[in-house]
């Protein structure tokens, strides 16, 4: 028993229609490590912990704790083995209390009744170490990002986990939450919990595991002491390709149109302050900035789902801001939003339906039929021309994977030629492959006279695909840098602190 | 742009999938099986009740209730619901009976009793759309609001047209062959209009985009807004029409009717297989929805059991469907995830 692991998983399979997920999976974990699972997005590892957790049943596989098979049938029966997990989505009840969301389904009662005071009692030892000093009493709402954060993390430690799953716990957290949330870390590790931390950022991955296994297409590619390991070999194992051969070239502009521009001067709204830049049809222009720099704001603001305070823009029709999307998308401005799944895509109707959002959706041009012979013939030169990977055009939406689904929102609107693109963070969730094919596309776009605007929270994209990268820190413009004339420390550090490196 | 490079392959898988579609059986296969089913059992038992006159009086009687229903299916399928449908019936039926009272030619005056329900409709959209409320809240109140004012129009009597020597109350009286009722027909054809205009049209496919995921609506720059507003107003134009119709057949407007409709014709759209989670809707559907219900509740006084027991069993038969609907929905997803 002494010589088990904690946990060992071995050839876990998990699919998800069409969509393998998880494909013959490993993965032993010792106590008392802090043991990272990395990989691309949809190498699998989120659906590892969610199977751990007890919300997804794998299809196939053995998982033991200290030795002993079990089967988690549920997140009950995950907890009643020790297994806490923090999600990479915040998981609050943002209207009620921190202490009513720190006992959720586990209020304690006396006489019958849930007590506050055994709450208050219960929890105060533990938010003391954590640092935190804020009135409990208070909505979550009212709490910043960061908080929120650990506030989710307490009401995992209160059921005293012995393995501890942090799934991107700091997606959204700032440099200095990071860095509070990290010592949190040390210190439970310290106090003996074992912790399974699932990430790609890997300078922290570096900084706080001692342990890191690599994973790939839903496989675990290598499991090593992080001492034995540098940061170029786990890229190398997590893409399993050098880097470069992902961004593709530039292409020579191929339009015969008129040079276009959106200039933009003196934007405010929102988060945003007098932002101004120019962006030339045929160029690649990338916004770098954390979560709440104004980069969403921006893309909002342009294509008319959010209002500006003040400032002058101009499109390439020689007009103004777009006072709805409606509006956007019937004068060639096409967004593609970040959630693609709240925001892309109907996920219930076929690919044929959400190829026509636009074209038939958006625009009033034309008869009012939504004749299906042609709506076909829209869905199949997408799914040709962008090689979107479907059984049929009649195929639900939901059936993709990730990455096809993306080429779906992308196809909807090239149907109507846009003569600009903004794309929020067109990668998010996408794998290798279908990445390489995406920023293909970007290219594609931008060399047939678009002007593309590009935003991604992953800095080796902006740096590999952007002609230039437009840093926002804290709503305002901090500066702009030539794509290729930056690295990723550098970049990183700008986006946290608004400071631009001089151009060596 | 890419058709001169483009390899064979991908077109060649996709023609069978093309030709699979057409093949494919219809969505409302199941609840028109079941509507026979009910037929012949009951016409099994008791004969006289497959006489072409009963089952055509059947269509006849479900006609009122049924037009509102096939309205009611766009609404579902936007993911919204109008509870006030009966008493836009009521109401625009009172104005169009008033206005024939007054002396308008009634042909003139059914036709303003469509466009008076259309108008309802309008005050139902512009409030839902401008206090950004679901339609469900502000259906309720002027539920009760149309019916208030459509009490003090007709002064809670019954309205009668005394002249009805105009070819509007033969026509809506009608019977084609002394046995086919016009506003069956009439019924019959707004049904195939109706459907069409969900599957066919630009606003029919906004339909069901808005109500498959109004937010990537919005993002795809469907004026999601102008598209509840119209669907609103397409209902009260339905009720409008419904209850003009009902004055020629009738020769009057009862105050108290309409009241039950709301319930029966959310019932209907339901049964035909409509989700209530909205994004799509099947206006066929509710016709067989429909005439299920009507074939229950005449069927019942076959067998003679007393009349009431068809209010519930019309609730079982809901209950039933939905759960069928479910039954079916499970069983389809294990067979395309395995």
């Amino acid at each position: 028993m002494v010589d088990s692991p904690l946990v060992a998983v071995r050839g876990l399979r998990k699919r998800y229609g069409g969509v393998v997920a998880v494909d013959g999976m490993n993965l032993t974990v010792h106590r008392g490590d802090v043991h990272a699972v990395v990989g691309e997005n949809g190498a699998g590892k989120s659906t590892l912990m969610k199977v751990l957790a007890g919300v997804v049943r794998p299809d196939a596989g053995e998982i033991e704790f200290n030795g002993v098979p079990v089967v988690i049938s549920s997140p009950a029966v995950a907890r009643q083995h020790g297994v806490g997990i923090v999600y990479q989505e915040l998981s609050l009840f943002p209207q009620r209390s921190v202490l009513a969301n720190l006992f959720v389904n586990r209020e304690p009662l006396r006489r019958g009744l849930v007590s506050i005071r055994a709450m208050e009692e219960r929890s105060s030892d533990l938010l003391n170490r954590l640092g935190l000093r804020f009135d409990v009493h208070l909505p979550v709402s009212r709490l910043s990002i960061g908080e929120r954060q650990l506030v989710e993390l307490a009401r995992v430690l209160l059921e005293e986990p012995r393995l501890l799953i942090l799934d991107e716990p700091n997606s959204a957290l700032n440099e200095r939450e990071t860095q509070r949330l990290f010592d949190v870390l040390r210190q439970l590790n310290r106090r003996g919990i074992t912790m399974l931390y699932v990430s790609h950022r890997l300078e922290e991955v570096f900084a706080i595991c001692n342990r890191i296994t690599v994973t790939r297409n839903g496989r675990d590619v290598s499991t090593k002491d992080r001492a034995r390991l540098t940061i170029s070999e786990v890229i190398e194992g997590m893409i399993g390709a050098p880097q470069t051969a992902l961004f593709p070239p530039p292409l020579p502009g191929q339009s015969s149109r008129e040079p276009a521009a959106v200039i933009v001067k003196g934007l405010s709204g929102g988060a945003l302050t007098d932002v101004a830049f120019t962006a030339q049809s045929g160029e690649v222009v990338g916004f770098a900035g954390l979560e709440g720099s104004g980069v969403a704001t921006l893309f909002g603001i342009l294509f008319g789902t959010q209002k500006a305070r003040a400032g002058d823009v101009t499109f390439p029709d020689s007009r103004g801001l777009p006072r709805s999307p409606t509006e956007a998308a019937r004068r060639g401005i096409a967004l593609v939003p970040s959630d693609r799944r709240r925001n892309g895509l109907m996920l219930e109707k076929s690919v044929l339906f959400n190829m026509s959002h636009v074209a038939i959706g958006a625009l009033k041009d034309g008869l009012p039929w939504f004749d299906h012979g042609t709506a076909l013939k829209r869905a199949l030169r997408q799914i040709d021309r962008l090689r979107i990977k479907t059984r049929s055009a009649g195929a639900l939406a939901s059936e993709l994977s990730g990455g096809n689904q993306q080429k779906i929102v992308v196809g909807k609107w090239l149907e109507v030629a846009p003569s600009v693109i903004l794309l929020d963070d067109p990668t998010r969730g996408v794998d290798v492959g279908a990445k390489r094919e995406i920023y293909a596309l970007i290219r594609r776009v931008s060399a047939g006279g678009r002007i593309v605007l590009f935003s991604s929270t992953e800095l080796p994209e902006l740096i590999g695909l952007c002609d230039r990268i437009i840093v926002l820190y804290h709503g305002r413009i901090a500066g702009e840098i030539k794509g290729g004339e930056i690295d990723g420390p550098a970049l990183l550090h700008a986006v946290n602190t608004g400071e631009i490196p001089q151009a060596a | 742009m890419t058709n001169d490079t483009l390899s064979p392959e991908p077109e060649a898988a996709e023609v069978p999938a093309l030709r699979r579609r057409s093949f494919r059986l219809p969505e409302e296969i199941g609840v028109i099986v079941a509507l026979l089913v009910m037929i012949v059992v009951i016409g099994v038992a008791r004969p006289r009740f497959l006489n072409p006159i009963n089952l055509l009086t059947i269509l006849g009687n479900t006609t009122f209730e049924g037009m509102l229903s096939l309205g009611m299916v766009f609404l579902l399928a936007i993911r919204e619901i109008d509870l006030s449908v009966g008493w836009m019936f009521n109401f625009s039926a009172v104005v169009a009976a008033l206005m024939m009272v007054a002396g308008f030619n009634p042909w003139l005056a059914a036709l303003a009793g469509v466009g008076f329900g259309a108008v309802l409709g309008l005050v139902n959209g512009v409030l839902a759309i401008g206090l950004g409320l679901p339609s469900i809240i502000v259906t309720l109140g002027t539920y009760s609001m149309f019916e208030g004012l459509s009490l003090v129009a007709n002064q809670g009597r019954a309205v009668f047209p005394t002249d009805q020597s105009s070819s509007f109350f033969a026509f809506a009286s009608m019977k084609i062959f002394r046995v086919v009722p016009v506003v069956g027909i009439l019924f019959v054809a707004l049904a195939i209009v109706l459907h069409i205009v969900l599957h066919r049209t630009r606003f029919g496919y906004r339909v069901q985009a808005v109500g498959s995921n109004p937010e990537a609506a919005r993002f795809a720059g469907i004026p999601i807004a102008l598209v509840r507003v119209q669907t609103l107003v397409l209902m009260g134009a339905i009720c409008g029409l419904s209850g003009a119709t009902y004055v020629g057949f009738r020769g009057a407007i009862d105050p108290q009717e309409g009241a039950d409709f709301a319930l029966i014709v959310i019932a209907a759209v339901i049964i035909g297989g409509t989700p209530l989670s909205g994004g799509w809707g099947t206006v066929i559907g509710a016709v067989v929805g429909m005439l299920i219900i009507q074939v229950i509740s005449s069927g019942i006084i076959f067998f003679g059991i007393d009349a009431t027991w068809s209010t519930f069993v019309t609730g079982a038969v809901i209950v039933l469907a939905v759960a069928l609907d479910q039954i079916v929905k499970r069983q389809r997803e294990r067979s395309v995830s395995s």
